[in-house]
């Protein structure tokens, strides 16, 4: 009698563990979709094609790390600042929207290695007559709540000790207070920058200068505790790298000019 | 699902800032209550002036104050005159969105309260021969601000919490933006909301105990 416990007792036992031990990558693989969360008001990365369906750098490189999965890609429109709900709530797997991999929120997500590498800009209204990105000093400042350059912004105008930085909720609100003169400039992503200044819908608008900032590295990311899914990212970005496929990415919604150089050096090319 | 760890002494580091901004939120909405209830009852003479034009432009305010979201109202005090080169700050963009709003809806307030006060009250006051402003000010208007004053508690309870609508025209000040800018910054999303929560319930709080308080005092019959 006791033996029979014992044996039910051990299966009951694997059968649970193997039921625990389920990864997040399992359950995706399982699962057949896979969900990104990804950021649609952030062009070129992420955004609405005119027949209102996700595009951009972020929907393609989820749809490829989908295929390498094998299963199917689900886009979920998300604010930048709704990443970490999202994710913690489980309505996605994966974010794939741009986000800087400080150390400060690595403390609270998993990050990959970079996948994509931003350089800044200074754009300011003509009126502010700006000559280079020091001329910020004093000045107000307006940028995306939320993004790496407005932290950086925010530490800036802290150590010129003038200034005044207004962080609005979305790109395009940033560049209608420029081009209203609410603002007189802001640092935005170079893509980001070319884009608002060549579409003719911001007048007044003039790109400055260079921002002297690190580049702005991002990452995918998950579930801090999932190491079997962040390895994969790891080894899915750099692979993206070595095919080329990034490169070709880049050509597609960038343009011109060479992509960020993400290779390891001496390992992985 | 949901896995997370709470980390609730990082967020907690950050509490004085956010007290910081709660300090803010109540400056806007103290502020926004005052005006509005100086505004309210202008807009409430307006209506009973007799006037057509000064009665247009009551109505309309109500009209737009009441019909339309806060947080159209607050945009449009920001980037809405701005087409026109007028540059609010934050600050101001979402004291005057509150203001108007809260004048629209207290002015509401205002005359149903003066429905509520018997006409014949201002008839005896004039045959005792105070004039027609003396009348209003010393025997409708000490009434009108007691019957309405209720509902002008839910108003203020009402404006605290619109201040948090200020992130939309970049206002990073408040209780609701610090909370925003530190989980941009940190992405302790539930910790710092969660905090965030509280004091404003915790204000809401002081705000309610404070009018019962204040009412037991003044309106005693």
């Amino acid at each position: 009698m006791n033996k029979f416990l014992l044996i039910g007792g051990l299966v009951a036992a694997t059968s649970l563990s193997t039921a625990a031990s389920a990864d997040m990558l399992d359950d995706i693989i399982s699962s057949g979709t896979l969900r990104c969360a990804i950021t649609l008001d952030f062009p070129p990365m992420g955004m609405r094609d005119e027949n209102n369906e996700p595009a951009g750098f972020d929907v393609d490189y989820c749809n490829d790390l989908a295929d390498a999965l094998g299963v199917t890609a689900e886009i979920v429109d998300t604010p930048f600042p709704e990443r970490i709900p999202a994710l913690m709530s489980g309505r996605v797997d994966v974010g794939v929207a741009s986000t800087s991999d400080t150390l400060e929120r690595a403390k609270t997500v998993g990050m990959s290695i970079p996948y994509y590498a931003f350089e800044n800009a200074v754009v300011g209204n003509e009126d502010a007559a700006m000559e280079s990105w020091e001329d910020m000093k004093g000045k107000t400042i307006g940028a995306t709540a939320g993004t790496y350059e407005a932290i950086w912004i925010e530490g800036q105008i802290e150590e010129w000790g003038e200034g005044e930085l207004r962080p609005y909720q979305t790109q395009a609100d940033v560049f209608l207070a420029l081009s209203q003169g609410q603002i007189d400039a802001t640092v935005s992503t170079v893509e980001v920058a070319e884009a608002n200044v060549n579409s003719g819908n911001f007048p007044g608008l003039v790109i400055v200068d260079k921002a002297p900032m690190v580049p702005d590295y991002v990452a995918l990311f998950t579930m801090r505790q999932e190491y079997g899914l962040l390895n994969y990212l790891d080894l899915f970005v750099n692979q993206q790298v070595r095919t080329g496929r990034y490169a070709e990415l880049y050509a597609k919604w960038i343009g011109e000019g060479e992509p960020a150089d993400l290779t390891i050096q001496n390992v992985y090319r | 699902m949901f896995s997370y760890t709470f980390q609730w002494n990082q967020a907690l580091a950050r509490l004085p800032q956010m007290l910081e901004g709660a300090l803010v939120t109540m400056q806007v909405a103290i502020m926004s209550m005052v005006l509005g209830i100086l505004i309210a009852i202008i807009l409430t003479g307006f209506r009973l002036s007799g006037n057509k034009f000064l009665n247009a432009v009551a109505v309309t305010w109500i009209e737009i104050a009441r019909n339309t979201p806060a947080l159209f109202q607050i945009y449009m005090a920001h980037f809405g005159v701005a087409s026109f080169g007028i540059h609010f700050s934050p600050f101001m963009s979402l004291l005057i969105g509150i203001t108007f709003n809260n004048a629209g809806y207290l002015s509401e307030n205002f005359r149903g309260a003066l429905k509520a006060i018997p006409e014949t009250q201002t008839r005896s006051a004039r045959s005792l021969g105070m004039p027609p402003i003396m009348a209003f000010r010393t025997v409708v208007l000490p009434q009108m601000l007691r019957i309405s004053f209720l509902p002008m508690t839910n108003q203020m309870v009402w404006a605290v919490l619109m201040t948090s609508l200020g992130v939309t025209v970049s206002m990073n000040a408040d209780l609701y933006g610090v909370t925003q800018d530190l989980n941009a910054l940190t992405f302790r999303t539930f910790e710092l909301f969660a905090i965030a929560g509280v004091i404003f319930y915790i204000i809401v709080k002081v705000i309610n105990l404070g009018a019962r308080l204040i009412a037991a005092r003044l309106f005693r019959y």
